[in-house]
């Protein structure tokens, strides 16, 4: 059952009974105080009538001593004539109790006559062939005699009236519930809006739509829950965009590893088939023979970069603080600038650096710059200049490398850290490039806490740099103190 | 003579498939990028081309949309081994998917394969005086015909598509009996036997030790 179909049942349901007793009680206590009134007034009236009894009696002859059954029965039409228009009824019985005169259709039976006596005034309330009265009794003393007075008194009305008071707010009642539901469900449905505009995002976000949100709409602890909800799907889909991004990185991976796999492969599988089944002349068995050779060689250093991001990424690498000197120091020997322009580095290499200390695992960094000058060898002609520099920053000590070779289009920036992505393969492949360089270079940095920042022109040259922390400053003061 | 235009942006990928076709008889031209390939396209007239997918210049797929409405047969190479990639390829209106890595066996049939559809296989195929009539499946020795069954009928033409070629036991069974070769099966020997008898090959068809039998011919 929903919510709001329940709040709303149980509002009714309270509203009904509350109703229902209040009116109960409101239409008998008016009935209570009228019938109270009636019975008082048909109290006084039997006073009346005893006193005009007993007036009438004094008044009779006094040549009888004794009050006459006839006599009685005289006085009695008397009284009930005086009083027709009220529709008076009423019986005399003698000592006995037995009836003297009783008015046409005084017919209720003899209960109350037999509960008074000479000093007890009594009534209750009966119903006679469908109307209700107030049957009062009283003694009456005249002359010796005592004599028993009843009256009747109609009081139907009284009970119409609460009838009718009853029907009119069983009515009332009805229209009331009514009219409480449709509001009770306006604002049922108001109060529960929340929750069903949380259960549609709910819905949506299991459908797979993690961008959606549920809409605020109330500030109560409802709209608490909707905003740490939307905060909860905020999370979520930010993890789940991360995964997803993870995923398809691998599947990208995955893919290009395949295809470099699998091209290698195919030579040494079809080259090898060759020579197997084919009867080769001397040039095509050593064109085959060395083909299987370099496209294993290609494998094998694939397969040593693969082996060298994967034990980055899982190993431990042990920091330590590095003299920024040693480092240039170390390429400068490896990147000599070559007279000889037939070597593959004839390039103009040219060092500047600052002094620093910088926290680092010292063999990977290397790693890093000697990558970062491959790569500017690769891009540059001959002869051109590599600037490689070192320089104290606010963030830290900046390593940078800069050519002015090809350089590279802007979209392609984003793409090189990619494993296996290569801009040109062919001259890429002739430098024996695997295509994973630059992402050994960003596993080693992101261990660094640092990451590769490329500036690039087509056609001018690209400049390639990271910042590793600066150890300088607290060295300094442990060697000043 | 046939003429095939292989477009891979690998040189030994591309060398090898040269080597290989030429030696079946079909002059093969090179080219290493999408680009180049479509220069090519428009000044020579080919009889096929088999096509990378992953291409420097204009990838396979652009190539192709270039390629189809010249009619030419086309049959992609490819590392990509989805089914996805490869019904994209079939879509665009490829002839036939190869996957790396192929044997070499594999590529010379369905180049065969390609070019019969296209009627541009030569359909006699012809061995000093053996003449193999491949469309009307007749074999005709001296000008005389020479009942085969089914499997030496296939048996037959796969060794006279490749000629002096050793062709090992496993893809002669796994072409002609399109079955799991097994290594147990005397069947084919006995099929090869029963060749030699009834075309007179007795030298030509010559066993190799461990690998199967080649077919050889001197020119």
């Amino acid at each position: 059952m929903k919510f709001s179909l329940k709040l709303l049942l149980w509002t009714i349901i309270v509203m009904a009974i509350a109703l229902g007793f209040s009116g109960f009680y409101f239409v008998n206590y008016v009935f209570e105080t009228s019938l109270a009134r009636e019975a008082r007034q048909a109290l006084d009236e039997n006073s009346i009538l005893c006193f005009a009894f007993e007036t009438a009696a004094l008044n009779v002859p006094a040549k009888y001593d004794v009050l006459q059954d006839n006599t009685v029965e005289q006085i009695a039409a008397n009284l009930e004539r005086s009083g027709q228009s009220a529709g008076r009824m009423l019986r005399l019985s003698d000592e006995e109790k037995r009836a003297l005169y009783a008015s046409d259709g005084f017919e209720p039976d003899d209960e109350l006559l037999g509960q008074i006596d000479e000093a007890t005034k009594a009534y209750r309330t009966i119903c006679l062939n469908g109307y209700y009265y107030i049957q009062t009794g009283s003694a009456v003393n005249a002359l010796d005699r005592v004599l028993y007075l009843e009256t009747l008194r109609d009081v139907s009305e009284v009970f119409n009236e609460r009838a009718l008071g009853f029907r009119v707010y069983r009515r009332v009642t009805v229209v009331m519930l009514v009219f409480g539901t449709v509001i009770m469900h306006l604002i049922a449905s108001w109060l529960t809006k929340p929750i069903r505009l949380l259960t549609r995002a709910t819905k949506r976000m299991a459908e797979g739509d993690y961008d959606y949100r549920a809409r605020q709409i109330s500030s109560d602890e409802l709209g608490q829950l909707t905003l740490d909800f939307n905060q909860m799907a905020e999370a979520l889909e930010e993890n789940i965009n991360k995964l997803e991004d993870e995923i398809q990185a691998k599947e990208d991976f995955v893919g290009a590893f395949a295809h470099e796999l699998k091209t290698p492969l195919t030579a040494i599988i079809g080259y090898a088939d060759m020579l197997r089944s084919r009867k080769l002349d001397e040039e095509k068995s050593f064109l085959s023979a060395n083909y299987i050779y370099t496209e294993g060689k290609r494998l094998e250093t694939m397969s040593i970069r693969l082996l060298d991001i994967m034990v980055t990424r899982h190993g431990q690498a042990q920091f330590q603080d590095v003299t920024a000197e040693s480092l240039f120091l170390y390429l400068k020997d490896m990147f000599k600038t070559n007279e000889d322009m037939e070597s593959v580095y004839s390039m103009e290499f040219v060092y500047s650096y600052d002094k620093a200390m910088v926290w680092a695992e010292s063999s990977m960094i290397i790693t890093v710059l000697i990558n970062l000058l491959d790569n500017a060898c690769k891009a540059s002609e001959p002869g051109a200049v590599i600037e490689v520099s070192g320089k104290k920053e606010e963030a830290g000590y900046r390593f940078s490398v800069k050519d002015h070779g090809i350089g590279m289009p802007k979209s392609e920036i984003q793409k090189i850290t990619k494993a296996f992505y290569m801009i040109d393969k062919s001259r890429s492949r002739s430098h024996n490039g695997a295509g994973l360089g630059l992402s050994l270079c960003t596993e080693i940095l992101s261990l660094h806490n640092s990451s590769l920042e490329v500036e690039s022109i087509l056609g001018e040259g690209t400049k390639v740099s990271f910042v590793l922390e600066d150890r300088m400053e607290a060295g300094n003061e442990e060697i000043h103190h | 003579m046939i003429k095939i235009l292989i477009v891979d942006d690998e040189k030994p990928i591309c060398d090898l498939i040269d080597l290989n076709l030429s030696a079946s008889g079909y002059r093969c031209t090179c080219v290493q990028n999408g680009l180049d390939a479509i220069d090519l396209i428009e000044k020579e007239n080919y009889d096929l081309i088999l096509l990378d997918i992953m291409l420097p210049g204009a990838d396979g797929y652009d190539v192709m949309e270039y390629v189809r409405p010249l009619k030419i047969p086309v049959i992609f190479i490819t590392a990509k081994h989805e089914v996805r990639d490869r019904v994209k390829g079939l879509k665009l209106g490829a002839d036939d998917y190869l996957v790396k890595p192929f044997d070499v066996v594999e590529l010379v049939a369905r180049v065969e394969a390609v070019l019969r559809r296209y009627n541009k296989a030569d359909k006699m195929l012809t061995v000093g005086n053996i003449v193999v009539d491949v469309e009307a499946r007749r074999v005709l020795k001296n000008g005389k015909e020479i009942v085969l069954t089914n499997k030496e009928f296939g048996l037959l033409v796969l060794f006279m598509q490749n000629k002096n070629v050793a062709l090992f036991r496993e893809a002669l069974y796994e072409k002609v009996w399109g079955d799991e070769y097994f290594g147990d099966s005397r069947t084919l020997d006995l099929h090869v036997q029963r060749l030699r008898k009834k075309l007179g090959w007795e030298q030509n068809l010559v066993a190799v030790y461990k690998v199967g039998y080649r077919l050889e011919v001197t020119e």
